[in-house]
């Protein structure tokens, strides 16, 4: 079987809502297992993402074809990278209805590449809205609620259904306001604070330990649909795949 | 044999996408896996022949060699469906040399199955248009289309006038092609392939290609909603049974 390369979309249709940190700590997370990575930062007006990962991330404007044209045709390009997309709120529906138009989720999935959306919860009952629309726009896309505790502390969690079971919510826990001010900083890395800052466990160790179990977790739990789905399929008498373009 | 169909395919002056119909009409039989024949009149660089050259004939139909070669050849020919891409302006003049050739006998006598695709610009001329072609398509099957593929606007005129002209054609269906991508249709037009090859990434000979995955997925979309309006007229019972079906009345007045 070949190997999986995820797309990872942290989404949300609301602004403030810790997109580009929940981007900026998957970054981290697989950088740390020298995962081969490319990232995209689709905040035109204020790439923050590319300011962390100068190197690392590519801002794109979406909004004109040429843009478009950048980066689902790198998407979908078959490397065995994984990808992680910073997609502000502005962009929000103009992605998800690209993404639909040109096909991009089942022609991903054709080619072992796996479109992830990390959608931020929050109790609002337009996002609730949002996110069933969205799962219904995009069938052939994975869907991961995240709950980020410090932007909402109550929601219903069958407002978001994972689109398998296996992927369940990813928890962001909420931080003490003067460690937030900490990881905010430019220069700050969650991995390099890992390995470098010694003296015991602190509030960020555990809080970065936390947030990447989750991730490992994650990781885990789609590899192992992805398993099963190549079992059943093998054991299936007579399959036929959908044709593509 | 099944009976032979013919498709014309024309306008009131040019720039109004009417190659660009002739072509999605040529993409939509090769799916249906009708055998098509097409004639290009727009001597003596035709566009429709740059892009579907296997199957298209450049010729003048007001000329009678060339009427020969198309329509004493309906019978004898492989290809079930004709399609003649007519140059702007020349509607009404073909239509005419089809009634004193004797085609459009025929078609009332049911031998031929006979469809005009109109399609309409932004102008009141085009709809003047609609008045000369009136008298020869009481038995053919008259599609009214408005082409947004390069976003024409249309309904500059007041909805009255457009009623008056809609209303002269007690049978004709209105069909919408939609706006397609400036850079998805320009990308083609470079390719110079049918739309379909161009969404299988092909070149013009079948070998691979490398067109954007993008701008692929907004012509195979597009195609689709053509070919939806085609499936809404039931283009294919139209012409794949090459029997008469009533004909559902315009509703252009009412929009």
């Amino acid at each position: 079987m070949p190997q999986p390369a995820p797309v990872y979309i942290v989404a949300s249709p609301r602004p403030r809502v810790g997109k580009t940190l929940l981007a900026r700590l998957l970054i981290e997370f697989f950088r740390a297992g020298d995962r081969p990575l490319v990232a995209y930062d689709l905040n035109p007006r204020d790439p923050v993402l590319a300011g962390h990962f100068p190197r690392l991330v590519r801002p794109i404007d979406i909004a004109d074809t040429r843009g478009q044209m950048m980066l689902f045709d790198q998407l979908i390009a078959s490397q065995p990278v994984t990808r992680v997309i910073d997609l502000g709120y502005k962009s929000f529906d103009q992605f998800f209805a690209v993404m639909a138009e040109i096909g991009f989720a089942p022609e991903a999935r054709r080619r072992t590449i796996e479109p992830v959306v990390l959608f931020v919860t929050e109790s609002a009952a337009s996002i609730v809205r949002a996110y069933a629309n969205l799962r219904k726009l995009i069938p052939d896309a994975t869907f991961v609620p995240v709950h980020n505790e410090a932007v909402s502390v109550t929601f219903d969690k069958e407002d978001y259904p994972p689109s398998r079971a296996e992927c369940r919510m990813i928890r962001i826990p909420r931080l003490s306001p003067v460690v937030r001010g900490v990881i905010d900083r430019p220069s700050f890395s969650f991995g390099a604070y890992m390995v470098a800052t010694a003296g015991g466990p602190t509030e960020v160790h555990q809080w970065i330990g936390t947030i990447f179990a989750e991730f490992r977790e994650l990781e885990l739990r789609l590899l192992m649909g992805k398993l099963s789905a190549s079992l059943s399929r093998r054991s299936a008498p007579a399959w036929r795949g959908r044709g593509s373009f | 044999m099944a009976k032979p169909a013919v498709i014309v395919v024309g306008a009131d002056k040019g720039g109004v996408g009417k190659t660009t119909v002739a072509r999605t009409l040529l993409d939509y039989f090769t799916a249906h896996h009708l055998p098509t024949r097409a004639f290009d009149s727009e001597s003596p660089k035709g566009t429709l022949k740059r892009f579907h050259p296997d199957v298209t004939e450049i010729v003048d139909v007001t000329l009678v060699p060339d009427q020969m070669k198309i329509f004493d050849t309906l019978a004898s020919v492989e290809a079930q469906v004709t399609v003649i891409d007519v140059r702007a302006g020349m509607l009404s003049p073909t239509l005419r040399a089809l009634r004193d050739i004797g085609f459009l006998e025929a078609v009332k006598k049911g031998q031929i199955t006979f469809a005009v695709f109109h399609i309409l610009g932004s102008s009141i001329a085009s709809l003047n248009e609609i008045e000369d072609t009136a008298p020869f398509t009481t038995d053919a099957r008259y599609f009214l289309v408005k082409n947004y593929v390069n976003n024409t606007s249309f309904f500059e005129w007041d909805q009255a006038t457009h009623a008056a002209y809609f209303n002269k054609l007690k049978d004709a269906v209105e069909i919408s092609i939609p706006k397609l991508n400036e850079m998805a249709y320009e990308q083609v037009e470079l390719a110079s392939v049918p739309f379909l090859t161009f969404v299988a990434n092909k070149g013009p000979k079948g070998d691979p290609a490398n067109y954007s995955f993008v701008l692929r997925g907004y012509v195979r979309h597009w195609l689709g909603n053509v070919w939806a309006e085609y499936d809404r007229i039931k283009l294919n019972d139209i012409i794949a049974a090459g029997a008469p079906v009533n004909n559902p009345r315009v509703q252009a007045a009412r929009s």
